[in-house]
């Protein structure tokens, strides 16, 4: 079923159009991965998809049109932006991070069966939790608040592939749970390992859409989607 | 000596004053990050509607309810500035944004209630609630006291145990996060500027008799309310809460003394200093290493 449908999205920076028109969607049950090369307008388009920036184009959430809402609304309607930078509330304790965003039908056991790493530090100030914990503590916040749909952005950077690998699968069970995922990430071999549907950004628009395994099995394809002529030239 | 126990004690009531003033500038600065010149222009503006009421004829206890409602307005009304037009804006900004307000609020206020036409003040809490050491302790002392201390004592129970406080918390420390997990953030805002404005409004209908009655000089009552706050740290209500006491206790001696009594005014300023040389005593202390 198809939980986020976007058409026709235009993001512009300072007057500068970053992303120019491109069509996306996140079905229950899938990851959508989003990948290109930095300044690709991935980030952006999260940006633009969640209401932190002004964006024009139909954005239809399980049904619904959001587009001209709040962040605040788009949130409450269920779509969560995991923002990059890992943004706990950091004087509040993880367990706090979570009651606040707790949805009235979900439970904080949600979060701690997701991320059991989370139970022991649940007392700890959020700001003094890892990188990974951090992380892992932004995604099962975006959890607890119940929503449709989840856009997650470089959860990876900056982190231990051993941390990577364990929110990566924490994701998909995110997925596999009945949610439309849409991950924004760099790292494109991890992403095509556990997405189903692939979107390859270059200068703000869709140059690839398709399957991850096709994607994943043809890494020249990827790497020419990427960087685009500049790889024949070369 | 018993004379400097009475300016002493005189002290409290502006003293109570100071510390609802305080904390209610660190609760503006904790939860909404804005440092609010305009806190105690906004307590001028309900006490003067109480004031305009009672000289009509209405009776005190509508003249405080009122009066309390429309510091709520106006306070909420500058929140709706600052949330809609600020909300993005740096500290400083908020500040400087804030500080033009009081000197608009200031001369609307005065041209509003005749300038230094004398006014007739009522004492919500007239008379003395007990002796202490042979000087007496007037009720206005104790309830400003009160307010304080239950405003600080209710403040953290409401941030620490509750779900709006929760709210609150984390609206402070990332607005967009906040948001972005479906916190109204501007109704949030909007609320806690309209209970900084309600309290003010009460702190200083009560004091109000007591110190000079106009426009401006309520309204300036924002540098002690600030030096308390910056006791505080702009965190601690607690420190908020002393310092705003200390400094009214201090103020009254000063004023029973004929050396010092002409400076009085100047004793929230010298606070201001003396806290702001101490918090750079690390830096200066590594400098001279």
């Amino acid at each position: 079923m198809t939980l986020l449908e976007v058409k026709g999205l235009i993001v512009n920076r300072s007057g500068v159009p970053v992303v120019r028109g491109i069509d996306l969607v996140a079905r229950s049950g899938e990851i959508s991965v989003v990948l290109g090369s930095n300044g690709a307008g991935k980030t952006t388009t999260l940006e633009g998809l969640s209401g932190i920036i002004p964006a024009s184009g139909e954005i239809v959430l399980d049904n619904a049109s959001i587009a001209g809402a709040s962040a605040g609304k788009r949130a409450r309607a269920g779509l969560r932006h995991v923002e990059q930078g890992r943004t706990v509330f950091p004087e509040m304790t993880t367990e706090e991070n979570l009651k606040v965003a707790l949805h009235p039908d979900a439970s904080l056991g949600e979060a701690y069966e997701l991320f059991p790493e989370l139970v022991q530090r649940r007392d700890v100030k959020a700001g003094m939790l890892s990188g990974g914990e951090q992380q892992m503590l932004v995604i099962a916040r975006a959890l607890v608040g119940r929503p449709k749909v989840i856009m997650v952005d470089e959860m990876s950077s900056g982190l231990a592939p051993v941390v990577v690998n364990r929110l990566m699968s924490g994701v998909r069970k995110l997925a596999d749970g009945g949610m439309a995922v849409v991950l924004v990430e760099q790292f494109a071999t991890l992403a095509l390992g556990i997405g189903d549907r692939a979107y390859v950004l270059r200068r703000g628009q869709v140059v690839y859409d398709g399957g991850c395994a096709e994607l994943a099995r043809d890494p020249k394809r990827l790497h020419h989607l990427y960087l685009g002529d500049s790889v024949q030239a070369g | 000596m018993n004379s400097l126990l009475t300016s002493a004690v005189a002290g409290l009531s502006a003293g109570g004053a100071y510390a609802i003033l305080g904390v209610c500038a660190i609760f503006n600065y904790r939860l909404v990050a804005v440092v609010n010149f305009t806190g105690a222009a906004i307590g001028a503006a309900g006490t003067f509607v109480m004031v305009a009421l009672y000289e009509a004829g209405f009776p005190l206890a509508v003249d405080v309810v009122a009066g309390v409602a429309a510091g709520a307005l106006a306070a909420t009304l500058i929140g709706l500035v600052m949330t809609t037009w600020f909300a993005g804006s740096s500290a400083s900004t908020k500040a400087a944004v804030t500080a033009a307000l009081l000197v608009g609020i200031i001369a609307v206020g005065l041209r509003l209630t005749g300038g230094q036409h004398p006014h007739n003040f009522p004492e919500i809490v007239a008379g003395s609630a007990f002796r202490l050491a042979g000087v007496e302790v007037t009720r206005a002392s104790v309830l400003t006291i009160a307010i304080s201390v239950l405003f600080t004592v209710l403040t953290e129970m409401f941030l620490a145990r509750t779900r709006m406080g929760l709210q609150l918390r984390a609206l402070s420390q990332r607005p967009m996060a906040a948001e972005l997990i479906g916190i109204r953030v501007k109704l949030l805002a909007l609320c806690v500027w309209a209970v900084m404005g309600a309290v003010t409004s009460f702190a200083l209908m009560v004091i109000a008799p007591l110190r000079s009655p106009d426009f401006m000089s309520i309204s300036l009552l924002v540098v002690p309310a600030l030096a308390a706050a910056l006791i505080g740290a702009f965190t601690s209500f607690r420190a908020a809460l002393v310092g705003g006491l200390m400094i009214g206790v201090i103020e009254g001696l000063a004023s029973g003394l004929d050396a010092f009594s002409q400076y009085r005014g100047a004793i929230p300023f010298v606070v201001i200093l003396a806290v702001l040389l101490w918090s750079q005593r690390g830096a200066r202390w590594d400098e001279a290493r």
